[in-house]
C-alpha cells in the first residue's frame, strides 16, 4: 500500500522503530505496522509512509511518544510507536 | 421538517459551527472528543426549519470507537449533510469527507478555522478544490462567525458530488494525497519560540513538576475563591438578609408546629441556622447556594480554561504511563477530571475510551472512587473545620482505592486495553466571554438540578423522622454502622440520602454530632457506596443492568472494607 510513496526511503538508510529515536531527532515514516487499531486509523491522524515526523518528547518508563508530524502534535502509545518503522533523517 | 447532519473529524470547531447556525450554546472544549452524545437542535433558514444534528467527530465512518458508530447511524438519518474540515488539516479531514462524498447525500463544506490557515503558513485554492469535490465549499471561521452567513445561504446548494465516487481505503488516500498536491500550498515555516516553551509541557523532565503545580494552583484556587464568595457574598446573604426575613415570614403565618420545623427548622431570628435546621426554606437552600455553588463556579471556571488553553490532551499523555499500569491510558483522564464536577458527565465522556474494558473500568472507578464538586464541598465544609489533614485523609484514601481497584479490574475484567493515540492541539488563547458563558451554564445547570433535589431530600428527610422510620432502620443498620464501623446509627439517614444526591446527604451527618475520625470515615463511605440518582441513571444506560450490577457489588464490598480498615486505623477497635 502506498507504493509510489516507498521510492522515498533511501535503500541504504537503517529501518528501526519509532520507539528508538530521542527528542529532537526527525525521521522518515517507511512503514506503519499492524498497530492494535490498524493503519487506517494512523492515516487518519496524518501518520502516513513518507512524512517526516519530528520526536517532541518521549516519556520514562515505556510511556507514549510526542511526534510533530506536519505541525500536528500527536502522542502515541509506546505498544503503538514500535509498530511504526522510520528511517533517520 | 428536514435533517441536517453536521460532521467532521475531532476537534475542529464543529459544535461552534452548531451553536453559531441554532443560537444554542453547545460545550465546545480544546480538546478531541467532547461532544460523544449527539446534540439536536433547530434552526430557520431561507424561511424553512430544519433540525441540525451535531454528530460525534470521527475520522472514518468505518467505526472504532463508539462516537464513530454513533456518526455512521446519524450520515443515514440526514437529508442534507455540513461537513465541517479543518483547514489546517486538510489532508487527514479529506478523507472523512470523500467517504461522506461516496455516499451521496447532498453535502457542503464548511473550511473551518479559515483564519488560522494564514498563521500557519497554508494557502488553500477554495474554487480549485470546489471544482475537485464537486460539492459548494464556504470558508468559515466559526469563533468569530465569519462565513456563517454565506454557508447558510449556500445550504440550499448543497448537492451530491458527481466528481466523487464510492472507492476502496487504498483508492482514497491516493486521490485524498491528489487533491492535495493540487490545492494546497505549504509553506516552510520555523518553530517559534512559543512552541518551543509549549513543548516543554510534554516532556517529562519539565512536563511533571509543572503538572503538578498546575494542579495544586487549580486546587488553590477553587478553594480559596470558594471559601471568599461563601464568606464575603452567600454567607452574608443568607445571614443578614434571607434568613432574618424568611423566618419573619414563616413566624407571621406560622410560629411553631410542625409546618414551622418543616418549612424552617429551629430557625429563630436570634440564632439562625441554616446547616443543621433540615428546614426546607434553610437547609434545603442554604446548602446549594451557600455551601456548594461557589466552588461548582471555581470548579468549572478552571476545568473550562484548562480545557480551552488544551493543557488537558498534556495531561494525558505525562499520566498515561501510570493508568497503562491500571490497563488504562492517559485519555481516561479527561473523563475522570469531569468526573471531580459531576459524574454524570464524566461517565458519558469514558466513550472516548476505546474498549468496552475501559469504559467499564473507568465507570466503575469514577462511581467509587471520584467524588463530585458537591459532595467535595460539603466535605470541604464539615472536615475543614477540623484541620486539612482530615480533608487530605479522605482524599489520599480515595486516590489509594482508585489505585488499588484499578489494579484489580486489569486482572479481572476480560478486554483489550489499547494504548494512547491522541492528538495534541495547539495551545490556544482562551476567550474570556466563552469562558464566563461555559461557567455559568455548568452552575445554572447545577442549580436546576440541585435545589429541587435538595429540597425534595430534605422533605424526605423530616418525613422519616416525623414517621419514627429513621429509629426504626436506625436500630436495623446498628450492627453494620456502629459496631462494624463506629458511626452513630443516625448516620443511616445520610447513607439513606446518599442515594438522592451526595452533597444533602453528607449535611445529615453534621446534626449528629460526630467526632472528626467518625466523619471522615462518614465522608469515605458516602463517597464509595453508591451512586447518586443521577449518576447512576447514566452508569446503567452506559453500562447495562449486568455490568452495572457487578459494579454496584464490587461499590458495596469496597466501601464496607474501607469503612472497616479506616475505624481500626483512626478510631481503634
Amino acid at each position: 500500500m502506498m507504493g509510489n510513496q516507498l521510492r522515498d526511503v533511501n535503500p541504504d538508510g537503517k529501518v528501526v522503530p519509532l520507539t528508538t529515536l530521542f527528542p529532537g531527532e526527525k525521521a522518515k515514516i517507511v512503514a506503519l505496522g499492524h498497530g492494535i487499531r490498524g493503519q487506517r486509523h494512523f492515516r487518519t491522524m496524518g501518520l502516513m509512509e513518507g512524512k517526516t515526523v519530528e520526536i517532541i518528547a518521549t516519556q520514562p518508563a515505556r510511556g507514549p511518544v510526542v511526534i510533530n508530524v506536519e505541525g500536528t502534535q500527536i502522542a502515541i502509545g509506546w505498544g503503538i510507536a514500535r509498530h511504526i518503522l522510520i528511517q533517520k533523517i | 421538517m428536514k435533517k441536517i447532519s453536521l460532521m467532521g473529524c475531532p476537534n475542529v470547531g464543529k459544535s461552534v459551527v452548531f451553536s453559531r447556525l441554532t443560537g444554542v450554546s453547545v460545550i465546545s472544549s480544546n480538546y478531541p472528543g467532547t461532544t460523544v452524545d449527539f446534540t439536536k437542535g433547530t434552526t430557520a433558514i431561507g424561511g424553512k426549519k430544519f433540525e441540525l444534528i451535531d454528530v460525534p467527530g470521527t475520522y472514518s465512518l468505518e467505526p472504532t470507537s463508539k462516537a464513530e458508530e454513533v456518526a455512521q447511524t446519524m450520515l443515514q438519518e440526514g437529508d442534507i449533510v455540513i461537513d465541517v474540515i479543518d483547514a489546517t488539516h486538510l489532508e487527514r479531514n479529506l478523507y472523512l469527507t470523500l467517504e461522506i462524498l461516496g455516499r451521496k447525500k447532498p453535502t457542503i463544506v464548511a473550511l473551518n478555522l479559515w483564519d488560522e490557515t494564514k498563521h500557519v503558513g497554508i494557502d488553500i485554492d477554495v474554487d480549485k478544490l470546489e471544482k475537485l469535490l464537486d460539492v459548494p465549499i464556504v470558508p468559515t471561521c466559526a469563533i468569530t462567525g465569519e462565513g456563517i452567513k454565506e454557508l447558510t445561504s449556500k445550504l440550499r446548494d448543497a448537492r451530491q458530488s458527481k466528481a466523487i465516487e464510492p472507492m476502496s481505503e487504498e483508492e482514497r488516500w491516493l486521490k485524498v494525497g491528489e487533491i492535495v498536491s493540487e490545492v494546497q500550498v505549504v509553506h516552510h515555516r520555523h518553530h517559534t519560540i512559543w512552541e518551543r516553551i509549549a513543548d516543554t509541557t510534554v516532556k517529562p523532565v519539565t512536563g511533571i513538576p509543572i503538572a503538578i503545580l498546575v494542579i495544586l494552583l487549580t486546587f488553590l484556587f477553587i478553594i480559596g475563591i470558594g471559601n471568599l464568595i461563601i464568606e464575603y457574598l452567600m454567607d452574608p446573604i443568607f445571614y443578614n438578609y434571607y434568613g432574618p426575613w424568611i423566618v419573619g415570614v414563616v413566624n407571621s403565618f406560622s410560629p411553631d408546629g410542625l409546618l414551622h420545623d418543616i418549612l424552617i427548622g429551629k430557625s429563630t431570628i436570634e440564632s439562625l441556622e441554616f446547616t443543621q435546621s433540615l428546614g426546607l426554606l434553610t437547609t434545603g437552600l442554604y446548602v446549594p447556594f451557600s455551601m456548594v455553588l461557589p466552588f461548582v463556579i471555581t470548579f468549572y471556571f478552571m476545568l473550562s480554561l484548562l480545557e480551552d488553553v488544551g493543557y488537558l490532551p498534556r495531561l494525558a499523555v505525562l499520566v498515561d504511563t501510570g493508568l497503562h499500569k491500571l490497563g488504562l491510558h492517559g485519555s481516561a483522564i479527561v473523563p475522570t477530571i469531569l468526573g471531580f464536577g459531576c459524574n454524570v458527565p464524566g461517565t458519558l465522556a469514558t466513550r472516548v475510551l476505546e474498549t468496552e474494558k475501559q469504559r467499564f473500568m473507568a465507570a466503575t472507578l469514577m462511581a467509587i472512587t471520584v467524588p463530585c464538586m458537591a459532595q467535595s464541598a460539603m466535605i470541604f465544609g464539615i472536615l475543614g473545620r477540623y484541620g486539612v489533614k482530615w480533608i487530605f485523609i479522605v482524599y489520599s484514601t480515595l486516590f489509594v482505592l482508585y489505585i488499588i481497584i484499578g489494579l484489580f479490574l486489569k486482572k479481572i475484567v476480560r478486554g483489550e486495553s489499547p494504548e494512547l493515540l491522541l492528538e495534541v492541539p495547539p495551545y490556544r488563547k482562551p476567550d474570556p466571554s466563552t469562558l464566563l458563558k461555559k461557567t455559568w451554564t455548568k452552575a445554572y445547570g447545577f442549580l436546576a438540578e440541585a435545589v429541587p433535589f435538595v429540597i425534595l431530600g430534605v422533605f424526605i428527610v423530616n418525613l422519616l423522622y416525623v414517621s419514627g422510620v429513621i429509629s426504626v432502620l436506625s436500630t436495623v443498620f446498628s450492627p453494620v454502622l456502629t459496631t462494624l464501623l463506629g458511626l452513630p446509627e443516625g448516620a443511616i439517614v445520610a447513607l439513606i440520602m446518599g442515594f438522592l444526591r451526595k452533597d444533602i446527604a453528607i449535611g445529615m451527618l453534621l446534626p449528629l454530632g460526630m467526632s472528626p475520625q467518625q466523619l471522615t470515615i462518614a465522608c469515605i463511605i458516602l463517597t464509595t457506596y453508591f451512586p447518586c440518582i443521577a449518576s447512576f441513571i447514566v452508569l446503567l444506560r452506559e453500562l447495562g443492568i449486568r455490568d452495572m450490577l457487578k459494579a454496584a457489588g464490587l461499590m458495596i464490598t469496597v466501601s464496607l472494607t474501607v469503612g472497616i480498615i479506616m475505624r481500626l486505623i483512626l478510631i481503634g477497635i
